[in-house]
């Protein structure tokens, strides 16, 4: 899943480097926030740990052997913040020493297997094992269940990526720029590949240290525990959080619309303005024009027709807008509160 | 070139169990432990030969690491901008100069770039070539069918043939990483690593991180070196075959013991930390000096990425 350079445009780079610049803050406070001095070396060993375990062959039972990734393990084990940040750090080094993954594509990387795969794996471990004793065999249900999904959404991701390039980057002979496979080949091969192979892998192996750690050192299930600094005040929990859920349903549900046949009201084009009126007002034809540079005009792309392929877009669209309002008002929230002190 | 490896041959050979019992192909699962003993070694061993050849007084070896990182960040950079195979080519021929006179070995750097992106980018890009995948115009007819077929999603036309695009395409895509692969390779392969995370603060990355960076490093060594530890111990009582799920098992309690170890080592090292005067804040130590070669050098670097530039958006 390390996506190499030469494969995405420096301006998809760039976009995910927007996305991960505020996160890679949020994780660095959040986590500096619980563990104090102690912050260095833990994360420091703990991204050691992450690259270590990337080297192990596990056998897989065709007779050969798969690597794990370990992101959705260091979630359980670490939280999903420490988690990204080990995991980011891991891939620096794996970027700079192995070149296995890119330098520009870094960002791209780190959003798939940083950002996506550990808080994905964390949030439904959290879901099934709910508050059940670190013993509780939900937890490895949990562990196993989250880390393949998880992983299969990273892989999700990256095919997005690399599906995205040959619509948005190419010549005028229609030669691709970048990676040249459009959606409807990158995503699903990507999906087929870790459903199939590295998911299972993923989760048998999760599972599995799960249950070693059960076994054996079941307090090291919750780091918070280890690295909790006494009054050391615990992160206020999310009030926002079914906020959060309501808003990821929304997301999945935004392309329903497309069931609807006809246009809604009042957001007519000239067009339908001709059919409705019977002639289009001349003030309209003139503004109409004034942007027609939109990316993603209609919400949709040239080549994404079938309902499936536009309701991809329609949902990377949406989360796309989400992303952008949230740093926005991010920012806002932090220029205030600087202001405020001031 | 093998008398300068840093690790002698006799302790990177590779052993090859005979196990009583291991002959059924069913159960030759210590195959496992080899490959991740094997892996161990090779990274020490590219590990300690990065650092001797950071050790030699070539052109890129004398330059000042920041100016070096920026420099190889902003070519990269401009090989993500091109839109013609032209430039890649040249950028590509001016790495490989650039390699030879830093006193890379050119047989090791096309092997580390030259064989494993072909081979990986290869594979990748070889069904985009056919219409099958990208309509185009055919260039070399591979054979022809009867009618076209359509399979659910995909339509294979009557003549499956190389596409002009798809060929364009694909060497884009290849000379593209492999200019990309040589500049990263070339960057860590000529600077120290301490050096290197040192530099990065010219990038604005931010103090703490590149402590963390640091310390990591350190320790993977450590991590990797128990890992063999547990690997080999594990290995040395083999006497049999061993079943794919508990070969599993081993691998995963192999991981969660090293958890166990991470985490204790983690306290420890904090501890000894605190004991040496550590407030919370990484302080770093760098003596780096912009000389006048440096600057010389990346006024050279602009002028080539710009004039690159120019050649593939003016001129193309």
């Amino acid at each position: 899943m390390h996506i190499p350079d030469g494969y995405l445009s420096p301006s998809t780079c760039a976009a995910f480097a927007v996305i991960m610049i505020p996160a890679w803050s949020i994780a660095a406070r959040n986590v500096k926030k619980w563990v104090k001095s102690k912050y260095i070396p833990l994360m420091a060993i703990g991204a050691a740990f992450s690259f270590t375990i990337m080297m192990y062959n596990v056998p897989i039972p065709d007779g050969t052997t798969a690597h794990a990734v370990g992101g959705g393990l260091l979630a359980i084990v670490l939280g999903p913040w420490a988690a990204m940040i080990c995991v980011t750090v891991a891939l620096a080094i794996q970027a700079l020493l192995f070149g296995d993954g890119g330098v520009l594509t870094f960002t791209a990387n780190c959003f798939n297997m940083a950002l996506v795969l550990p808080s994905v794996s964390y949030l439904i471990y959290k879901l099934i094992s709910q508050r059940t004793e670190l013993t509780s065999p939900r937890r490895w249900i949990g562990a196993a269940v989250g880390s393949y999904i998880g992983l299969n959404l990273a892989a999700c991701c990256a095919g997005l990526e690399f599906g995205l390039q040959p619509l948005l980057f190419h010549t005028a002979q229609n030669v691709p720029l970048y990676c040249p496979y459009p959606l409807t080949v990158a995503l699903p091969s990507m999906l087929f590949a870790h459903i199939i192979l590295a998911g299972p892998v993923e989760a048998v192996v999760t599972a599995l240290v799960v249950r070693y750690l059960q076994a054996y050192k079941s307090d090291l299930l919750d780091m918070r525990t280890l690295a909790t600094v006494p009054n050391d005040a615990s992160p206020a929990p999310l009030s926002s959080r079914k906020m959060w859920w309501a808003l990821g349903v929304l997301i999945l549900l935004s392309p329903l619309g497309l069931l609807a046949q006809g246009t809604a009201w009042g957001e007519w084009g000239g067009d339908e303005m001709q059919k409705l009126l019977g002639f289009e007002p001349t003030g309209m034809v003139n503004l109409s024009d004034t942007w027609s540079h939109a990316p993603f005009a209609d919400y949709s792309l040239p080549g994404f027709d079938s309902f499936w392929s536009s309701a991809v877009v329609y949902i990377f669209c949406a989360v796309l807008a989400t992303a952008i309002i949230s740093l926005l008002t991010y920012f806002f929230w932090k220029f205030q509160k600087s202001e405020s002190k001031a | 070139m093998s008398e300068r490896r840093a690790v002698p041959p006799w302790l990177q050979e590779k052993i090859s169990a005979s196990l009583p019992g291991a002959e059924r192909r069913r159960f030759t699962h210590v195959g496992f432990m080899e490959k991740t003993l094997n892996a161990i070694t090779k990274f020490m061993d590219d590990q300690l030969f990065s650092e001797q050849i950071a050790k030699e007084r070539g052109l890129l070896q004398t330059l000042d690491p920041r100016a070096k990182l920026l420099s190889v960040f902003l070519l990269i950079l401009t090989t993500a901008l091109f839109h013609h195979a032209f430039p890649l080519i040249l950028m590509n021929l001016w790495v490989l100069w650039l390699a030879k006179s830093s006193g890379v070995p050119l047989s090791l750097f096309t092997k580390r770039v030259w064989i494993v992106v072909p081979l990986f980018t290869g594979i990748v890009v070889l069904p985009s070539l056919f219409n099958v995948v990208r309509p185009g115009t055919p260039v070399w007819t591979v054979f022809r069918l009867e009618h076209p077929v359509t399979l659910r999603y995909l339509t294979i036309p009557a003549d499956v043939a190389v596409t002009r695009e798809g060929l364009a395409a694909a060497a884009l895509l290849v000379l593209r990483a492999g200019a990309s692969v040589s500049l990263a390779v070339l960057l860590t392969i000529t600077t120290r690593w301490n050096t290197l995370l040192k530099a990065l603060e010219v990038l604005c990355i931010p103090a703490i991180f590149i402590a963390v960076l640091d310390m990591s490093y350190r320790y993977i060594f450590l991590l990797l070196h128990t890992s063999n530890d547990m690997f080999l111990a594990r290995k040395s009582r083999l006497t049999g075959r061993l079943r794919p799920k508990e070969a599993r098992r081993f691998v995963a309690s192999v991981m969660g013991n090293l958890w166990g170890k991470t985490t204790a080592l983690g306290t420890e090292v904090h501890g000894a930390m605190l004991a040496r005067g550590y407030t919370g804040t990484p302080k770093s130590v760098s003596h780096f000096v912009m000389k006048g070669s440096d600057k010389v050098w990346l006024a050279l670097v602009c002028v080539v990425a710009l004039s690159l530039l120019g050649v593939d958006r003016v001129i193309l």
